[in-house]
């Protein structure tokens, strides 16, 4: 990827489309829009695209039939900003192979930080995609990406905040890997650690409550001194 | 007498059945026992008149029977045989039977016996002077004297006496048992109303569950009916039946189609109020002043709360989401963090791992509205879970304490209504939409639990939500 993320923005209500672009284009990236699903193909045929942002409640072809559209012909990863915030609608939409997914109305900045967080993991991380139904297995616990639950050994689901998930996936994608807290930042948020950032260690303390038999002697996520952190223990990839 | 009938329409039936067919059958004992009893009487009068008939052509053959004595002097008396009496044993005080006088006479003339006279009556008791003139008997007769020659319930059911005068003036006097029916005529007829009604049972019984059943399956589908489920009940039983469960089911089918249309309104009142909303929050971000800006997006997320409450409510119960084992101490850890976050003080101390079928994100939606009350309103939140193992009524209970003033008691219930909110004004500085207790209460309710508001003795609010374990 060399020079100007490239965003195809894809929303057929122009007053959220073209502020949104112009924010965009002013945090640094270079934005396409298309107001419906036919216009975006054919905006895809003329240009090559970093990441799509599509709407799902589109006249004519909606968002989820374009997603999956996009899933048979390419590896750009698709994030859904979508006024239908139900669990279930965010669940389809991330089994269809979308990569992130965020309701309107949304922070601008939250949005660019997921923007870079799903490049990062797409581009940086060995190809690997855990946006598109990978399970992970490890310690007896399971990290279904497709609905981002966590259940133990005995099926029970331990909720996690989003920041816990994106947490954990970043380790889990990278087991046995030492990954310190610029890194990690880096990889969930998308942004750089300010000097005494405690988001890392707070998440990190956070997660071991939930999921280490004795967070205070932990297991599962292990700290290395003056590194960082990483995660102990075999990981299954389904 | 209501409260001896059977509360189902089959037992209802049956009953009535049972009632009905006892009645005729009692009705037809007892006609029969009367054709019977007269068959008796008639059985009893016919002995004696051939008994008279016999002594008759004997003294026409042998004349008078000369009394016999004993060698004490006493007379000895034939036993079965008629007296001959020069008045007739049947006097004034006896009631005599006309229509048995006239049969007798006729059988008497068709005997070729000619009488100047024949009486006939009916007695409960033998006179005494008829004991050794007494006919049909049988075995009975020691048993007879010993209890006194009159009406034995069971045995002997009275006498019939026929007094005949002879041409020379004299009367020829006897006495004919009338035999007591045979009491198995009774049992008999018993017997047979039951054999009668057992068979009668089994049509019965089918013809009850034929109309019951498909009743009990629409009580029992009205009694757990769920909007917009469409289950449809089986069509059967008989027609009026058949025709009452297709209304019934055309009804479910009425409601489904109004709460989709509901549903699909309200997803394009949630499209279209949120997309210009997030427009609107897009173009916050080009305002300058750091203030401003923070205090319009707050305006923004709290009118997208608001928007939100709304619609769970109104989905509330059609949600898609299934129940599944939870994780609750990390649940509310999750929430109890967000708040930290937003630097509120909200404490939770867990403790051993609790589990319960809950549907995730409503149960959390729950929580953080009443943990945000309590940060709103009571400065801070401790929260404690109470699990009551007692089976089968498992509780857990989630308590949320605050610091602040409380409720008066009177204005609790009120508190659950949409749009109350604890203070008067409808101040937005400390936001909300005044929904979010009513939502917290109906998703709790969906749990099958619930959502109680008390103040604590030592100050402060306690909102409990309350789970089925």
């Amino acid at each position: 990827m060399s020079g100007q993320t490239h965003i195809l923005l894809v929303d057929d209500e122009a007053t959220l489309r073209e502020p949104l672009a112009e924010y965009l284009t002013k945090q640094g990236f270079r934005v396409q829009q298309a107001s419906d699903a036919s216009q975006a193909r054919s905006v895809m045929n003329a240009f090559n695209f970093d990441i799509i942002l599509l709407d799902i409640m589109m006249p004519g072809e909606d968002g989820l039939s374009f997603c999956r559209h996009v899933r048979d012909k390419t590896e750009i990863p698709v994030i859904f900003i979508s006024a239908k915030g139900e669990e279930l609608d965010r669940i389809v939409g991330l089994e269809l192979g979308a990569d992130d997914y965020i309701t309107k109305p949304f922070s601008p900045r939250e949005l660019v930080a997921r923007i870079k967080v799903v490049l990062r993991r797409t581009t940086n991380g060995n190809g690997l995609q855990p946006g598109s139904g990978t399970i992970y297995q490890f310690s007896g616990w399971t990290l279904k990406t497709d609905q981002r639950s966590l259940t133990d050994h005995e099926g029970v689901t331990v909720p996690l905040s989003s920041g816990e998930y994106q947490m954990l996936l970043a380790l889990l994608s990278r087991a046995g890997q030492v990954l310190n807290r610029d890194q990690l930042l880096d990889i969930t948020q998308g942004r750089e650690a300010h000097a005494f950032d405690r988001a890392v260690d707070n998440q990190i303390s956070r997660l071991r409550r939930k999921i280490e038999a004795d967070p205070k002697n932990p297991e599962i996520i292990k700290t290395v001194w003056g590194g960082g952190y990483v995660l102990a223990g075999d990981v299954k990839t389904l | 007498m209501k409260r001896l009938l059977p509360k189902n329409l089959v037992g209802q039936l049956l009953a009535l059945v049972a009632f009905t067919l006892l009645i005729a059958q009692a009705i037809n004992i007892a006609l029969l026992y009367r054709g019977a009893q007269n068959q008796k009487m008639v059985e009893a009068s016919v002995s004696a008149v051939v008994r008279i008939a016999g002594e008759i052509e004997r003294i026409d053959e042998r004349g008078f029977r000369k009394p016999r004595y004993r060698r004490d002097g006493t007379a000895r008396f034939r036993r079965y045989r008629p007296s001959v009496t020069e008045e007739s044993a049947l006097g004034a005080g006896h009631k005599r039977l006309s229509v048995a006088e006239e049969r007798a006479a006729r059988a008497f003339e068709n005997l070729g016996v000619n009488l100047q006279a024949v009486k006939v009556a009916r007695v409960d008791t033998l006179p005494l002077n008829m004991k050794n003139s007494v006919i049909g008997m049988r075995g009975e007769r020691r048993r007879l004297r010993s209890v006194g020659y009159h009406k034995e319930s069971d045995k002997i059911d009275g006498f019939i006496i026929i007094s005949a005068q002879l041409k020379d003036g004299k009367w020829l006097n006897i006495a004919s048992a009338i035999r007591h029916n045979n009491p198995r005529l009774i049992r008999s007829l018993l017997f047979q109303t039951v054999v009668i009604y057992l068979i009668l049972l089994i049509p019965l019984i089918w013809l009850g569950r034929y109309i019951s059943r498909p009743l009990k399956a629409l009580t029992q589908a009205a009694e757990n009916f769920t909007p917009g489920s469409r289950a449809l009940i089986k069509e059967i039983g008989p027609p009026d039946t058949k025709h009452l469960i297709a209304a019934f089911n055309e009804m479910n089918e009425r409601v489904g189609a109004m709460l989709d249309e509901k549903d699909v309104m309200l997803g394009a009142i949630g499209h279209d109020l949120r997309t210009p909303l997030a427009a609107l929050r897009v173009r916050v971000e080009n305002i300058e002043d750091d203030d401003e800006r923070d205090r319009m997006i707050s305006g923004i997320d709290d009118m997208d709360r608001t928007l939100d409450d709304i619609l769970s409510l109104s989905r509330l119960g059609r949600s898609k989401e299934t129940a599944e084992k939870t994780d609750i101490s990390a649940l509310i850890e999750t929430v109890a963090d967000e708040y930290n976050d937003m630097g509120a003080d909200v404490s939770f101390t867990r403790s051993e791992r609790i589990t319960a079928d809950i549907r995730a994100t409503l149960i959390r939606r729950a929580l953080r509205n009443l943990i945000g009350n309590a940060v709103k309103y009571g400065r801070k939140a401790v929260i404690s879970v109470d699990k009551t193992v007692n089976k089968p009524d498992d509780k857990l209970v989630i308590h949320i304490d605050d610091d602040g003033p409380g409720i008066p008691d009177d204005r609790i219930p009120a508190m659950f209504d949409p749009f109350v909110r604890a203070e008067q004004s409808r101040n937005r500085e400390t936001g909300g939409s005044g929904l979010g207790l009513t939502l917290a209460r109906a998703i709790a309710r969906d749990h099958g639990g619930d959502v109680v508001l008390e103040n604590r003795a030592e100050g402060g609010l306690r909102a409990s939500l309350i789970l089925q374990s």
